[in-house]
Formats: structure tokens, sequence, C-alpha cells
């Protein structure tokens, strides 16, 4: 399944339908939920005070390590130095995060924005163990910024809200009124539309 | 019969801008605002008619722009249902935006209960506190049943012009119940307003607001105010020192009928109520000045000619 391969936005009137996927891709990109999301429909009744949304999540994500997104060298055998030269800046904070658990703040020297120098008894063992190091995983914050989204994706007043998530399905549903049942199967049904290009 | 005064910005560098305040106070005519950021400087002023040349011509001199900006002088409540991430910052902070680059001071309210469309509710208080403004912009959403059939009871008990923004374009003003007007294009975004077809939107919207206010100017000047805004914060300026105490952006905000000043009421009211003019009379002969809604500020509504059976 392609990244965001349907992507669907239903609505009344159809122009209102379009402003509407806007601030869902928005929210998307915002919650860097891209490359996890493989189809999406929703369907906004203003008239009914209803909002219907159903995801069809890509396979997991693979978890990042230290080596997919910085290159660990020995800079310095006699003093005992490996330096982390940062390329994806965009999980720096979890690496340090983690570094200074280990090492201690003091013993991180940051020379600048992209650079990370430890020393270590046995350099090459150390070596092995920071570049298989996992820094973030992606699949564990997943299933939050779903329903962040749906959340943010939502008229503000619906809050009456129905979500349930089976493996790679999300389906949810809100309202200002009592949820009725057929509106929960509506967007099941949704979800089984989705399913079904597989 | 004081001189026609028209409201203007200047935006230059911070070397030498002295010159210009000066040159003004000197013509006669009035600093509103001034806004220093790092060497550059924003002062938005009302300048007399005729002398307009002299500060522009200065103004070239000091490698400053000096553009017309007519919204100077009035406070617009730009409001929006709620404080949540669904309205603001975007679009609804966009318009604030555009309001002040027109020379407009303006204040964002978010309603507590206004999200939604049977549950939307907004407060006896909140209404007052938005009667205080001159103008308000409320932001009703992407979708036409919702800005027509709902959202305007967010409407009801709002007495001053009521500019209603949203989505479609194909709303008519008579379409929304009690709102002065309704300007589309301006939706519930969820990023920062920059394409062409947004800002255009937003472009639209600001004419549109500077004709209610020039209408609102016309109106107030077949019965004119019994002092000018601007002169009463001069007075304010002279009198009460402590005003340069305060650290808001606009200590005296000026608006179309009256000022908030930024100063504790229960200390200061009775200094404002004083406040001396040449022509031998006080503040309180030809204003009301209340405790506003907003914090615990002073707010100064004055009174017209008519009422007041002069003009200072």
């Amino acid at each position: 399944m392609e990244a965001l391969e349907t992507f669907v936005v239903e609505s009344p009137v159809q122009s209102e339908g379009d402003a509407y996927k806007s601030i869902v891709a928005d929210i998307i990109t915002e919650l860097v939920l891209g490359g996890s999301i493989g189809r999406i429909k929703v369907i906004v009744r203003p008239e009914e005070s209803l909002y219907l949304m159903a995801v069809i999540l890509r396979g997991s994500q693979p978890r990042v390590k230290v080596s997919d997104m910085a290159s660990v060298d020995i800079s310095n055998h006699l003093k005992k130095e490996i330096t982390i030269s940062v390329e994806q800046e965009k999980y720096l904070p979890e690496l340090l995060e983690k570094l200074w658990a280990k090492y201690g703040r003091a013993k991180v020297y940051q020379p600048e924005r992209k650079t990370l120098i430890m020393t270590a008894q046995d350099v090459d063992a150390e070596k092995k163990f920071l570049a298989d190091m996992v820094v973030a995983d992606p699949q564990s914050t997943l299933q939050s910024r779903l329903v962040e989204m749906a959340i943010r994706a939502t008229p503000e007043g619906f809050r009456v809200r129905y979500h349930s998530m089976d493996g790679h399905r999300f389906v949810f549903a809100a309202s200002e009124d009592i949820l009725k049942p057929e509106w929960i199967q509506e967007a099941r049904d949704l979800a089984e539309e989705l399913m079904e290009g597989e | 019969m004081a001189a026609i005064l028209e409201p203007y910005i200047y935006e230059g560098g911070v070397h030498q801008h002295t010159l210009i305040t000066e040159l003004l106070e000197d013509l006669g005519g009035y600093l509103i605002q001034k806004v220093p950021a790092a060497t550059e400087v924003t002062l938005v002023m009302l300048i007399p008619r005729d002398d307009v040349h002299l500060i522009e011509a200065l103004g070239t001199k000091l490698l400053g722009k000096l553009t017309r900006a007519p919204l100077t002088g009035t406070e617009i409540a730009v409001v929006s249902p709620t404080l949540a991430s669904h309205h603001l910052p975007h679009s609804a902070c966009d318009v604030a935006e555009f309001m002040r680059r027109g020379g407009a001071n303006t204040n964002m309210i978010g309603l507590a209960r206004g999200m939604g469309r049977r549950v939307s509710l907004s407060d006896n208080y909140e209404r007052k506190l938005i009667n205080e403004h001159d103008l308000a912009v409320f932001s009703f959403g992407t979708f036409s049943d919702c800005i027509k059939n709902k959202k305007p009871k967010l409407l009801e008990g709002v007495t001053i012009p009521k500019i209603v923004t949203g989505g479609p374009l194909d709303v008519k003003t008579e379409d929304v119940e009690n709102a002065d007007l309704y300007v589309g294009g301006v939706g519930r975004v969820a990023h920062r307003m920059r394409k062409s077809g947004e800002l255009s939107a937003l472009d639209i919207l600001l004419e549109n607001v500077v004709k209610v206010v020039e209408k609102m100017r016309e109106d107030l000047a077949k019965d004119p105010l019994a002092v000018l805004p601007a002169r009463v914060m001069k007075e304010i300026h002279e009198q009460i020192p402590e005003i340069f105490d305060v650290f808001s952006p606009a200590p005296v905000t000026l608006q179309l009928d009256g000022l908030r000043v930024k100063l504790p009421y229960e200390e200061f009211h009775e200094k404002v109520e004083n406040l001396e003019f040449d022509e031998g009379v006080r503040l309180s002969d030809m204003a009301d000045v209340t405790l506003s809604k907003m914090k615990n500020y002073i707010l100064i509504k004055i009174k017209r000619e008519s009422e007041v059976g002069f003009t200072a």
C-alpha cells in the first residue's frame, strides 16, 4: 500500500469538503502521519452534526537506530574517543536523552550542533553498541498521534466520540449529540470499503 | 475648528526617528503608538491633513516609508469560537495581523463555549467585553450550514458592528442573521495563510472593514465627540506620568469614541476623571469613565457634542 493512496473527504457541499481536506492534510503533516497512513476517508455532514473517519494504516515503520540517522566513528584511538556525526537532526533530542542517561550530561561533549563526542574504555565494543542503539520507535507513538489527529481534525464542538483500533483499521465517529448506532456502523463500513482494495 | 487629522503609519530606522515625532508635535499631530523592533521603528500617528507632505518629505529623507493606515485609532475584537487549536492560531491571528497592518489595535477574544452547533453559547460577560470595542470580526468556519443556521446566535447581544468571516464564498450577508457584513474565503485552516488566494481574501476583508469604519466615522462626524480621543491621550501622557511605567504595547488604546487606559481602575480613575483641559473643563464633564471588562483597566467613552453642549 502506498502512503496516502486514497485520501477522500466528502461533504454535502463538495467545495466545503475540499476545504476540509486541506485541514486534514495539514494536521497529517503536522503530526508526521503521512508515511503511516495508507488510506483515509472522511465524511462530514454538518446538518447532522456528524463527523466520520476511517483510516487504514500501512505496515509498521521500522525502528530508527543510531546508524540510520548518524555515522559513528572512532575519532581518536589514544584518547579513546567516539564521535557521532548526526545526519538527520530530527532525532537529535531523543539521541541526546539516551546518551545523557547512559554517560551523564557532562560526559557527552557537543562541540557543535551535529557532533557528539564520548569516551569509552573499549572503543570498538562501544562503537558497535552505539550504532545499534534504538533512538526512536515510530510505532509506539503512532496510536497516540492517530487519536490526536482525530481530535484535531474533528470540529471542536463534536465532543461525543467513538473510536476503535483493530490491527491496521482505525474507525472514528464524532458528533455533538448522542451517537446513533447506524453512524458507527457507517464508519465501520467506510473502513470495510477502504480495505476492499487489498 | 480643529484641523482634520489623517491616519498614517511610518516604518523606518530608529536612527533620527525622533525628528519625525518632533515635527509631528510641532504640526499638532498625535503619536498614537510607537513600536521599536531592534533597529526598526513603527510609528502610528495622526497627521493634520495639510501637513502630510512635510512628514512624508522628512520620512523619505530618512529612508522610511509613510503609508495611510485607515484603521488607526480603532480597537477591533477578533472573536474566535474558542481558544483551542481548532480555531487558533491560524486564520484568526492572520485576520488580526491584517487589521493591525491597517493601523488598528486588535484584541483576540476566545469564547468559553462558542464551539459546536447546537451547543454553542456566548456569555453575558463576553458580550459586554466585545461591546467595549469599535467593531468585532467573528470567524465562523468552513460550513455554510453552520454559518447560516447555527453560529449567528453568537452575534446576539453584540451591539457594535459585526463582521462575519467564513470559508464559503457564496454565502450572502442577508443569510447571516444579525451580521452587518459577511466576507468569505477566510475559513478554518490549519496552516498560516500565505497562499495568494488566502492573502487576497484577507485583503478583501481589510477593505471591507475599512469601509465599515469609514461609515462609522461619517456617522460620528454628524454629531462629533466632545473631545478627540487622541487629545485625551495626549493629556493622559502629560498629566498621569505613571502611564509610562505600563508595559503593554499600547498603554492607551484609542477607539473611535473613546479610549482604554491600561492602568488599575481603583487607583487611577479619579486622576483620569479629573484630567484638565486648556478650556477649563475636566474629562468627567465630557466622558464616562468606567471599569473595563478587560482586567481592571479604565474605559473612557466620550460623550457627543449634542449631549455636552460644547467641544473642547
